[in-house]
């Protein structure tokens, strides 16, 4: 079992990287970390074993010196996406494959541009919110703080669909990005660890045949007491806007 | 910007003033209010309000309270008459809410010196219009994660705002810090290596690994915690500023520490022998040998005071020690020093940990991602036997101690503070380490009560 973590000196807040610590326990240890760093050839070039790449949120310098370090390999993630390879992008990561990143004043930073999303920064109105959704028939919960806002339709290729909070962006419903293996997500944080079920389901793509949780008991309580809470606020926000539409 | 003094300016200046009076008769916090009603009717009411001829800022990420309130103590037993936000907040509302308070109804200041906390966040919103003498940036490490994002972004606005005639008083060991303003005069504090610096990076998070010039991987000459410590890039001149007030010798056994000024060594008073209050002692000392003071001065002041109550507590009773320390909640930093600082004193602790926001808990559930930068390791320690937990969040920090390592029987998880408090086990205890977030005062008074019901229970067995 081999799990690349990419570019972890700079791909490194928020507690993305408790994640990878979360798989190692799930793993019982069995599994060897490749880190690359900013000065490595990423693994994944010549490698075809690797069962999960995986990319943490960001500064937005930092996006900029990532971009023109994957830019040159856009082909082979591209092949990995069409072969199946699970890959998973947290916060602003996700926005490094898309076309372009655009700063306040309109000019735009070139991304990998695999995909047709791009995304916007708005550096002095940071976004911070709870979020509830559901991925295929998983419920997942999870926190949003973020600079940028991702545009695109994604309808087609969503990664969970938002019952608390907003989707790429304020005007859908629709959060992040899925395409085969590869999830994109502007959720952040142990996101693993928050959703025992989305990483139980991860570890499957992985090639794990029963996956087992570390601390599955009092990972679930965790969860199901964030649920219902959640579930409270987003029945407490749907009544809100609609009394809204009423009103309008 | 226009900064004459308009209709606007005295409705607004009016308005506020009535405001404070109103809300101290209906024994109401007037910190904030009077302030923002100001800047409601007057955006640039902060601009054209007269201000102290001396401004002495403190900013940065963690200590900003305690420096201001060191500082404020000592200038004013040296007989200085001065206004500060103390008891306001630090945001643009509650400074203009302070100088409001030190001027008359013309506008016009009564104070000469100010002495005023300033929120890093906030810069855009002070700087514009207020520029400081002197601006202590005690560091910059990552902070609440939905209001502060990163240090590159807390870093890049205090580059942009802070005015170009203010002389920057830096930690010149924090890389992040030591190089905000990079063009203003600057005066450096530090610590000269400690024995219990390391080569190796114990921590979860380092805010600064990569060389932001040219991206080359850091090279640290020690580390003290995160990214504190000495260090250089390998490619460029990037590197950690030589220190003009640098303490050459912690003597913990007699609380002294020596420093190297740029008039000559001096031995300092210490009122604590915490890392992180010893480099706010040595930032007020800079600071204030460049005001003017003397060396007399500033310790004899220095050697009476006390660090504030709500942020650090040591009391003995009846043969078991009791500590409370401030563990800022969504600040992984001040959580890890509150933890490291657990793990390190002597004897047997159980540690009661009380970190959750629990204002935050009225709007759902806190963001708990900033449990996962906190060095929660450190609670995984032989000589810690027992972690207490509560709080709105107790089930993620039960997984987070698993995380880390503690074992499962060394737990106590209860939502409830005071129930979890009497999980307490004093067997073989020699301290109880209280670690609480700053909007839990209340509740860390009734914790520390009921641990101290609980030794009175154990004294009677």
């Amino acid at each position: 079992m081999k799990i690349e973590v990419l570019f972890p000196e700079v791909a490194n807040l928020y507690g993305d990287l408790s994640n990878i610590e979360y798989l190692k326990k799930c793993l019982n240890n069995d599994v060897e970390i490749i880190e690359t760093s900013l000065n490595d050839e990423p693994a994944f070039v010549k490698q075809d074993d690797i069962n999960l790449i995986f990319m943490a949120g960001m500064t937005e310098k930092s996006q900029e010196i990532v971009i023109k370090k994957l830019k040159p390999y856009a082909d082979r993630i591209d092949e990995l996406v069409s072969k199946n390879q699970p890959i998973l992008l947290l916060g602003n990561a996700m926005e490094i494959l898309g076309k372009f990143i655009e700063n306040e004043d309109e000019s735009q930073i070139r991304a990998v541009g695999l995909y047709h999303f791009y995304a916007h920064r708005d550096m002095m109105h940071r976004y911070s919110g709870y979020y509830l959704g559901k991925h295929k028939d998983i419920e997942i919960v999870g926190f949003k703080a973020q600079f940028t806002t991702t545009y695109g339709n994604n309808d087609e290729c969503y990664f969970s669909e938002t019952e608390l909070g907003m989707g790429i962006n304020i005007s859908t419903k629709y959060e992040g990005v899925q395409k085969n293996n590869l999830i994109g997500t502007c959720i952040l944080g142990p996101i693993l660890i928050l959703n025992p079920l989305f990483t139980k389901e991860l570890l499957k793509t992985m090639g794990v045949e029963n996956p087992k949780l570390a601390f599955e008991e009092e990972v679930m309580a965790a969860y199901n007491e964030r649920l219902k809470k959640f579930k409270k606020m987003a029945e407490k926000e749907q009544k809100e806007n609609k009394k809204n539409s009423k009103k309008y | 910007m226009n900064n004459k003094k308009s209709i606007k300016f005295y409705v607004a200046l009016w308005l506020a003033k009535l405001s404070c009076k109103v809300l101290k008769l209906l024994k109401r916090n007037a910190t904030s209010f009077p302030g923002d009603l100001a800047i409601r009717i007057c955006p640039n009411f902060l601009g054209i309000l007269e201000k102290p001829e001396t401004i002495i800022g403190v900013t940065g990420t963690n200590g900003k309270t305690t420096v201001s309130n060191m500082i404020n103590d000592i200038l004013t037993e040296n007989g200085y008459d001065l206004v500060n936000n103390k008891y306001g907040s630090n945001i643009d509302r509650g400074i203009t809410t302070t100088l409001i308070n030190a001027a008359n109804l013309r506008g016009q200041t009564k104070k000469k010196l100010a002495v005023l906390e300033i929120d890093e966040r906030s810069a855009n919103k002070v700087y514009p219009y207020l520029t400081p003498k002197y601006l202590i940036c005690t560091n910059i490490f990552r902070d609440s994660l939905m209001r502060n994002g990163h240090t590159e972004f807390i870093a890049d606005v205090l580059d942009k705002y802070i005015p170009k005639e203010t002389i920057m008083v830096e930690n010149a060991d924090d890389l992040i810090c030591s190089h905000i303003a990079e063009n203003n005069k600057k005066i450096y504090f530090g610590i000269d290596k400690l024995d219990t610096d390391t080569k190796d990076f114990e921590n979860k998070t380092r805010d600064i690994i990569v060389c932001p010039k040219c991206y080359s991987k850091l090279e640290y000459d020690y580390v003290r915690y995160h990214h504190i410590g000495k260090a250089h890039c390998p490619n460029c001149d990037y590197k950690t500023p030589d220190a003009d007030y640098l303490a050459t010798k912690l003597d913990l056994d007699n609380m002294k520490m020596t420093v190297k000024t740029p008039t000559g060594e001096e031995i300092y008073t210490l009122i604590t022998n915490n890392i992180i209050n010893i480099y706010n002692i040595l930032a007020v000392i800079a600071l204030l040998k460049e005001f003017g003071l003397s060396y007399e001065q500033i310790n004899t002041s220095l050697a009476k005071l006390k660090i504030v109550e709500t942020r650090f507590s040591d009391e003995t009773y009846n043969g078991i020690r009791i500590v409370t320390h401030l563990a800022k909640g969504m600040n992984p930093i001040a959580c890890s020093r509150a933890f490291d600082y657990t793990r390190k004193e002597p004897g047997n602790k159980a540690a009661i940990v009380i970190v959750d926001d629990l204002h935050e808990e009225k709007f759902g559930s806190e963001n708990t991602s900033w449990q996962y930068d906190t060095d929660y390791e450190f609670l995984n320690d032989a000589s810690i036997k027992q972690v207490i937990v509560a709080g709105p969040r107790y089930l993620d920090s039960k997984v987070r101690l698993l995380m880390a390592g503690v074992p499962n029987e060394k737990i106590v998880c209860k939502k409830d503070e005071i129930e979890a408090t009497r999980g307490l086990n004093l067997d073989n205890i020699d301290s109880v380490f209280i670690l609480h977030d700053l909007y839990s005062i209340e509740e860390t008074k009734n914790i520390k009560n009921t641990v101290k019901q609980l030794i009175d229970e154990k004294g009677n067995k």
